[in-house]
C-alpha cells in the first residue's frame, strides 16, 4: 500500500515530525496581540497554519500510507452534493435548492478503510457521527462499497455563502485535503472567492482537479475553454478539468452516470495506482510543508513587528515619564520653587528680623511658639514648610498629569496603542485617582526626612546656641531652601533674590554644621527628593507598563520561530536530496 | 457647498425639508471636521455633496440600477425591460464590463447621465427609437426612467466591483438581481444588502432564472430568500421572481419599476436614506450630551493662576511700596523727606513706571516682571485642565479630546500675553492726589515759617550782639512770634508728616487694591482670549454638529 521508499525515510520523517511538532508549538505560542497593520491577517494565518498542522500535515506524515482524502469543495449552489452522490452512486448527502445546502460535512469511504477515519487521526476537531446532522462541528462518516479502497471523498460545505461557519469550516477542510476536487459552475466559474481558494492551492502546490458543473450542453465548449485559460493564467495548468453538463437528476437526486463517468474513472485509476496516489500525497504534503515553513517567516516578521511596536509603546511611556522626572528635578533645583509663595514666606521668616532676633535671644523657638499660639497662626518656619509642600505638590501633580497625557497621546497616534487604551478599561490619560494623596504623602515624607536629617546631624550640636536658636524646624527649612537653589545661577532679578535667600540659608546652616556637612546634607536631601519623585512617577508608569506586560510578547519568539522554520527547511532539502539555496522559496518549481 | 445646496433649494422649490436635512448634514460635517473620525466626516460631507448635486439635476427622472452577481441575468433583465437587445448576454463570465443606460424621456436625462458617469456610447434614449419592434411593455408608464445595467460585483474583475460600488451610491432605486445558485452568496449579503439595510425603501429584489427551479420548490426558495433578507434587515423589500429569458415575471417587474418611477419619490427617498444612515452613525459618535458650562469660579481660579504666573502679587506689592515712598516724599517733612529719593523705586525696577509717553516710545517694551516659574506654570496648567474637564465631562471622547486640545492650543503665547497685559495696564500710580499737593504746600509754608522765625530770631540775636537797640517783638499769647514761628513750624511740620504717614498707608493700600483690580481685569481678558475663547469655539462646533445632525435626522 505504501509507496516504495528508501529505508532512511522512517528516521528522516520522524525528525520531520519532531520539527513540525515544534513548529506547531512555536506558532501556537507566539502572541500577536497588538493591532499593527496586518496583524489581523497574520492572526488568521497563524490559526490556519496550526489547524493545518494538526488536521493534515502531522497525521499525514505519521501515516503516509493512509487513504487519499479527496475533498469536494466549491461554491454554494454549484452542485457539490449532487456530484458526490452521483460519484458514490447513491444518496449519501442531502442536496437541496435552498442555499446554503450542506450542513455538516460528509466523509464517504470504503468499508475497509473505516479505521483510518473513525479515530480522530485527521481533523481531530470534528466529532464523528454516523447520521446526518446540522452540526457543523461534526463529521458524518458513510461507508460505501462504490468508493474504491484507498480513497475517501469528503463533501465540504460551501466557501462563499452568508453562513460564516460554513466558510471557515470549508477552508479548514480544504487545508486537510490530499486532493481537491474543486466544483464550480457555468454561472460561477469567474467568481472572485473560488479563485482566491484556487490561488492558495496553486501557491501551496496542492493537487487540484476542477469540475465545471451544471454547464448547459451548448455552452460546454466555450465555457470550459475560457476556464482552462483562466486556470493556466493562474498557475494551475496541470490540474485536470472535468466538465459536467447540466442534466436532469433522477428521483434519488443523482445525475445520469455517464455525466460523471470521466471523474469516477479518474478517481478509480488513482485509487488503484499506489504510485500515482503516493505522488499526489507527496505533492500536496510537500507543498503544505513548504508553504508552512515559508509562512512561518511571515509570522516571525509579524512577531517582530509586534515586538517593535511594543518597544515603541514602552519607549513612549518612558519618554513621557522620564521627562516628567527630569523636569521636576530641574525645577526643584534651579530656584524656581523659591519664587512666589515660598519666597514670601521665607522672607517673612528671614527678613522680618525674626531670624536675627532669634539669633540674639536664643529663645526664638519659644517666642515663635508663644506668638504662634497667641496669634493663632502657624509659626513662620512652618509656614515656609507648608508653602514648600504646596509648591512641590503642584509641580509633581501637574507633571504627572502632563506625562500621562503625553503618553496617552503618543499611544493614541498608532492604532495598536489606541486599541490598548480602549481595552485597558482605565483612564490612562490622566494621573491615577489617588495620585494627589500619594504626592502629598511623599512630599511630607521628604520634609520629615529632611527634619530627621537635621535632627541627626545636630545631635551632638544640640547644645550649641545657634542650633537651639533656630530649632530643628528652622534649620530644616533653611536646608530645603538651599536644596531648591542648588543650581540657581540663572540671570534675572528674581533669581537674584532667590539666590540671595539661599545664601542666607546656606550661611545659617554653615554656621551651625560647617560647610562640609551642609554640602553633604543638601546633596542627601536632594537625592532623597529625587528618589521619591522617581518612585511616584514609576508607580504611574506601571499602569502603562502593566498593559504592555499583560500582552505576553516575548523577545525570543521571533528567533525560535525562525529556528524551527529553518530546521524544517533543512530536513526538507535533505530529504529531497538538494542543497538549500538562499531564500525560502527556492523550491518553487518543485511541482 | 452651501452654494450648492442653495442652488438645489432654488430648483426643488417647495421640497425644502429635503434641503434642510442635507443642509444640516453639511453643517454637521463642517463643524465636526477635525474633531470626529475623519473617515466618517468625509463620508458625511460626500453624502451631503452628492445629495446636493443630485437635487440640482432632473427630479423628473428616476435612476434605477440593475445590480447583481455575474451570471444572474442582469443584462437579460435589462433587455427584457427595455424590449431591446441592447446589453450583450452570454455564457462567458463576466459578460458585462461597463454600465449600460437606457433613458425614457430625454429632457434632462443627458445631464443626469453625465453625472452618473455613463459615457455617451453606452446611453440609449428610449424615445429616440420610436420604431422599436417588440417589447410589449416598453414605454408604458416608464417615462422618466433611467435604467442602468451594472457590471457584476463578484467576479475576478476588480474594476467591475469599483464601478458597482460607485453607481450603487448614485442610483435612486436599486434592483438586486439574484439567481437560484447565488442568492445566498456572502458577496452580496455581506457587502451590499446588509450595509444598505437603511435603504430598504428604495430596493427591489428579483429572483431570476426561476425557470431552472422545479415548480414545486419555487415557493420554498422564495421563502428561504425572504428569510435571508430578513436577517439582513430587509424584510419589507418586495421579491419578484422572473425568468428574463422566457419573459416570466417581467411585466410584474416593469410594473413595480413604473410605479416607483411615476411616484417620483425614489429620488428623495434615496437621498434621505443616505442622509439618515450617515447622520445616525455620526450622531452615535457625536453623542447628545449638553456640554458643561464655563463656570464663574473656574474662570476665577484661572484668573488667579494666571495672575500668579504674571507676577501680579509682585507688581501690586511694588505699587504699594512705590506709592508709599512717593507719598512720603510728597507729604513728609521736606527737610528729611528728600532722603527717600536715594532708595530705588520698586516699580522702576520692574520697568513699569514708564508714563504713557514712555509706553508709546517702547510699544513692545517688556516689563521685567519675572517669568512664570514652573510651579506657577503648573498651577496654570491645572486650572486650564480643570476647566476643560468641566466642559468636556459629558461629551463623547473625541469631543472631550478636542476641548482639551483647544484649551491648551494658545498657551504657548502665555508669557507674552501676560507680559503685555501687565505692561499695558495703567496702574494708577501716575496721578498725584490733591491732598498730597495741599499737604506739600502746607509743609513748605511751615518750613518757610520756621525759616522766617529762625531768621527773625537770628536777626534779633545779631542786633543784640551788636548792642543795637532791641526792636519790639510782637507777641502772641505771651510767646514771641519768631520763636512761635520757628518752633511751631518745625513741630507742626514733623507732626503733619507723621499724621500723613498713616493716611498714606491707607491710600497706598487703596492704590494697590485698585492696581490689583485693573491687572486682574486685564488678565481676565487674557484668559478669555487664550483659554475660554478656543474652548467655547469647540463648544460652538459641538453644538453646530448636534443641531446639524438633529436637522439631518428630522
Amino acid at each position: 500500500m505504501s509507496p516504495q521508499t528508501p529505508p532512511s525515510t522512517t528516521t528522516s520523517s520522524a525528525e520531520m515530525v519532531t520539527a513540525l511538532v515544534r513548529l506547531r508549538e512555536a506558532l501556537a505560542g507566539v502572541a500577536l496581540p497588538l493591532d499593527v497593520p496586518g496583524a489581523e491577517e497574520h492572526r488568521t494565518m497563524r490559526g490556519e497554519m496550526v489547524d493545518q498542522l494538526e488536521d493534515y500535515v502531522l497525521p499525514r506524515l505519521i501515516q503516509i500510507e493512509a487513504p487519499l482524502l479527496t475533498v469536494v469543495g466549491g461554491s454554494t449552489g454549484a452542485g457539490k452534493s449532487t456530484l458526490v452522490n452521483s460519484l458514490v452512486g447513491r444518496r449519501v448527502t442531502e442536496p437541496g435548492v435552498l442555499r446554503p445546502t450542506t450542513r455538516s460535512p460528509v466523509l464517504v469511504h470504503n468499508p475497509a478503510d473505516v479505521d483510518w477515519f473513525a479515530k480522530e487521526r485527521i481533523l481531530p476537531g470534528l466529532a464523528r457521527t454516523p447520521r446526518a446532522t446540522g452540526d457543523p462541528g461534526a463529521l458524518q462518516l458513510v461507508a460505501a462499497d462504490n468508493v474504491p479502497e484507498g480513497l475517501a471523498i469528503l463533501d465540504a460545505p460551501d466557501i462563499d455563502s452568508v453562513e460564516e461557519r460554513n466558510r471557515t469550516l470549508a477552508a479548514e477542510l480544504l487545508a486537510a485535503a490530499d486532493l481537491w476536487l474543486f466544483v464550480t459552475s457555468a454561472a460561477r466559474y469567474a467568481d472572485q472567492v473560488p479563485w482566491e481558494f484556487l490561488k492558495t492551492a496553486a501557491d501551496r502546490s496542492t493537487a487540484v482537479a476542477v469540475v465545471l458543473d451544471r454547464t448547459p450542453p451548448d455552452a460546454v465548449g466555450e465555457v470550459s475553454g475560457h476556464l482552462a485559460r483562466m486556470l493556466t493564467a493562474r498557475g494551475l495548468r496541470d490540474s485536470p478539468l472535468f466538465a459536467v453538463t447540466e442534466g436532469v437528476v433522477d428521483d434519488d437526486g443523482l445525475l445520469p452516470p455517464e455525466h460523471v463517468q470521466e471523474i469516477r474513472s479518474w478517481l478509480g485509476s488513482l485509487a488503484a495506482d499506489s504510485t500515482a496516489r503516493a505522488a499526489v500525497v507527496k505533492q500536496t504534503l510537500d507543498g503544505a510543508v513548504r508553504s508552512l515553513s515559508r509562512r512561518t517567516h511571515d509570522i516571525a516578521d509579524a512577531a517582530g513587528d509586534q515586538l517593535t511596536m511594543a518597544r515603541r509603546l514602552r519607549e513612549d511611556v518612558d519618554r513621557a515619564y522620564d521627562e516628567a522626572i527630569r523636569r521636576i528635578d530641574d525645577a526643584s533645583a534651579d530656584g524656581t520653587l523659591l519664587r512666589g509663595e515660598v519666597l514670601a514666606r521665607w522672607q517673612e521668616f528671614v527678613g522680618t528680623g525674626e531670624l536675627l532676633r532669634s539669633l540674639e535671644t536664643k529663645v526664638g523657638w519659644l517666642r515663635d511658639r508663644v506668638v504662634g499660639w497667641i496669634r493663632g497662626k502657624p509659626m513662620q518656619a512652618e509656614r515656609v514648610t507648608v508653602a514648600v509642600e504646596s509648591g512641590l505638590e503642584t509641580l509633581i501633580l501637574e507633571h504627572a498629569e502632563t506625562a500621562a497625557e503625553r503618553a496617552e497621546a503618543s499611544w493614541r497616534s498608532v492604532q495598536a496603542g489606541q486599541h490598548l487604551l480602549e481595552d485597558s478599561g482605565r483612564d490612562l490619560g490622566r494621573a491615577s485617582r489617588d495620585f494627589r494623596q500619594r504626592a502629598e504623602r511623599s512630599v511630607r515624607d521628604w520634609q520629615h526626612g529632611v527634619l530627621e536629617m537635621v535632627r541627626t546631624e545636630g545631635a551632638e550640636k544640640r547644645s550649641t546656641a545657634r542650633f537651639l536658636a533656630f530649632g530643628v524646624n528652622g534649620l530644616s527649612v533653611a536646608l530645603m531652601v538651599v536644596v531648591f537653589a542648588h543650581t540657581a545661577g540663572v540671570s534675572g532679578a528674581e533669581v537674584g533674590i532667590a539666590g540671595g535667600s539661599a545664601v542666607v540659608g546656606q550661611k545659617l546652616l554653615e554656621a551651625v554644621f560647617g560647610d562640609q556637612a551642609v554640602r553633604r546634607l543638601a546633596a542627601a536631601a536632594r537625592q532623597d527628593l529625587n528618589e521619591r519623585v522617581t518612585a511616584l512617577m514609576d508607580e504611574e508608569r506601571t499602569r502603562y507598563v502593566e498593559v504592555l506586560d499583560g500582552l505576553g510578547i516575548h523577545e525570543g519568539d521571533v528567533e525560535s520561530l525562525r529556528t524551527v522554520s529553518r530546521r524544517v527547511d533543512d530536513l526538507r532539502f535533505r530529504d529531497s536530496g538538494r542543497v538549500p539555496v538562499a531564500g525560502t522559496g527556492a523550491e518553487e518549481d518543485a511541482s | 457647498m452651501t452654494a450648492l445646496v442653495e442652488g438645489a433649494k432654488k430648483l426643488v422649490g417647495r421640497r425644502t425639508d429635503v434641503v434642510d436635512r442635507i443642509d444640516g448634514l453639511d453643517e454637521a460635517a463642517r463643524a465636526a471636521r477635525g474633531r470626529l473620525d475623519d473617515a466618517l466626516v468625509d463620508e458625511a460631507a460626500a453624502v451631503a455633496e452628492r445629495a446636493g448635486a443630485r437635487l440640482r439635476l432632473s427630479g423628473d427622472h428616476t435612476v434605477v440600477a440593475l445590480a447583481g452577481a455575474t451570471g444572474s441575468g442582469k443584462s437579460s433583465t435589462f433587455n427584457a425591460v427595455t424590449g431591446l437587445e441592447l446589453a450583450a448576454i452570454g455564457v462567458r463570465r463576466p459578460t458585462t464590463s461597463w454600465t449600460m443606460a437606457c433613458a425614457w424621456g430625454a429632457e434632462g436625462a443627458g445631464e443626469l447621465l453625465d453625472w452618473l458617469g455613463v459615457p455617451k456610447r453606452h446611453q440609449v434614449m428610449r424615445d429616440s427609437m420610436l420604431d422599436t419592434p417588440g417589447g410589449t411593455q416598453a414605454g408604458s408608464g416608464l417615462d422618466g426612467l433611467i435604467l442602468l445595467d451594472l457590471p457584476d460585483h463578484d467576479s475576478t474583475e476588480v474594476a467591475h466591483h469599483v464601478e458597482v460600488d460607485r453607481l450603487v451610491k448614485l442610483a435612486d432605486l436599486l434592483v438586486w438581481v439574484l439567481d437560484p445558485q447565488k442568492y445566498a452568496d456572502a458577496a452580496i449579503h455581506d457587502r451590499y444588502l446588509r450595509p444598505l439595510a437603511s435603504h430598504r425603501d428604495i430596493m427591489l429584489v428579483v429572483l431570476n432564472h426561476i425557470d431552472t427551479v422545479p415548480e414545486a420548490r419555487r415557493a420554498s426558495m422564495v421563502e428561504d430568500l425572504k428569510r435571508l433578507l430578513k436577517e439582513d434587515g430587509l424584510e419589507t423589500v418586495p421579491v419578484i421572481t422572473t425568468s428574463a429569458r422566457h419573459g416570466e415575471g417581467v411585466p410584474e417587474l416593469t410594473r413595480a419599476i413604473a410605479e416607483r418611477v411615476s411616484a417620483k419619490k425614489a429620488v428623495k427617498a434615496r437621498l434621505m436614506a443616505d442622509v439618515t444612515s450617515v447622520a445616525r452613525r455620526m450622531h452615535e459618535a457625536n453623542g447628545d450630551a449638553r456640554p458643561g458650562d464655563v463656570a464663574r469660579d473656574r474662570t476665577d481660579e484661572l484668573v488667579d493662576a494666571f495672575a500668579d504666573a504674571a507676577g501680579v502679587p509682585t507688581v501690586v506689592a511694588a505699587v504699594e511700596e512705590s506709592t508709599r515712598r512717593r507719598a512720603a516724599q510728597a507729604t513728609g517733612w521736606p527737610v528729611t523727606a528728600w532722603l527717600g529719593r536715594f532708595k530705588p523705586d520698586p516699580l522702576r525696577r520692574l520697568h513699569l513706571d514708564l508714563g504713557s509717553r514712555g509706553k508709546e516710545l517702547t510699544a513692545t517694551a517688556r516689563a521685567s516682571v519675572p517669568e512664570a516659574s514652573q510651579v506657577q506654570r503648573a498651577r496654570v496648567d491645572t486650572a486650564v485642565r480643570a476647566l476643560a474637564d468641566d466642559v468636556g465631562a459629558q461629551l463623547t471622547p473625541p469631543w472631550a479630546t478636542a476641548v482639551r486640545r483647544a484649551s491648551v492650543s494658545r498657551l504657548p503665547d502665555l508669557n507674552d500675553a501676560l507680559d503685555k497685559a501687565v505692561g499695558g495696564t495703567d496702574l494708577g500710580v501716575r496721578r498725584t492726589p490733591v491732598w498730597w499737593r495741599l499737604v506739600r504746600v502746607l509743609q513748605w509754608v511751615l518750613v518757610l515759617a520756621a525759616l522766617a522765625g529762625g531768621l527773625w530770631l537770628a536777626g534779633l540775636a545779631v542786633m543784640g550782639y551788636l548792642q543795637m537797640p532791641e526792636p519790639s517783638t510782637p507777641r502772641y499769647a505771651g510767646f514771641p512770634v519768631p520763636t512761635l514761628l520757628l518752633v511751631g513750624g518745625v513741630l507742626v511740620g514733623v507732626l503733619l508728616g507723621l499724621v500723613c504717614k498713616a493716611a498714606v498707608r491707607v491710600s497706598a493700600r487703596g492704590k494697590a487694591r485698585s492696581a490689583d483690580r485693573r491687572l486682574r481685569a486685564a488678565i481676565r481678558e487674557v484668559t478669555e482670549k487664550l483659554v475660554v475663547e478656543p474652548v467655547e469655539a469647540e463648544v460652538e462646533a459641538y453644538k453646530a454638529t448636534r443641531s446639524g445632525l438633529a436637522a439631518a435626522l428630522r
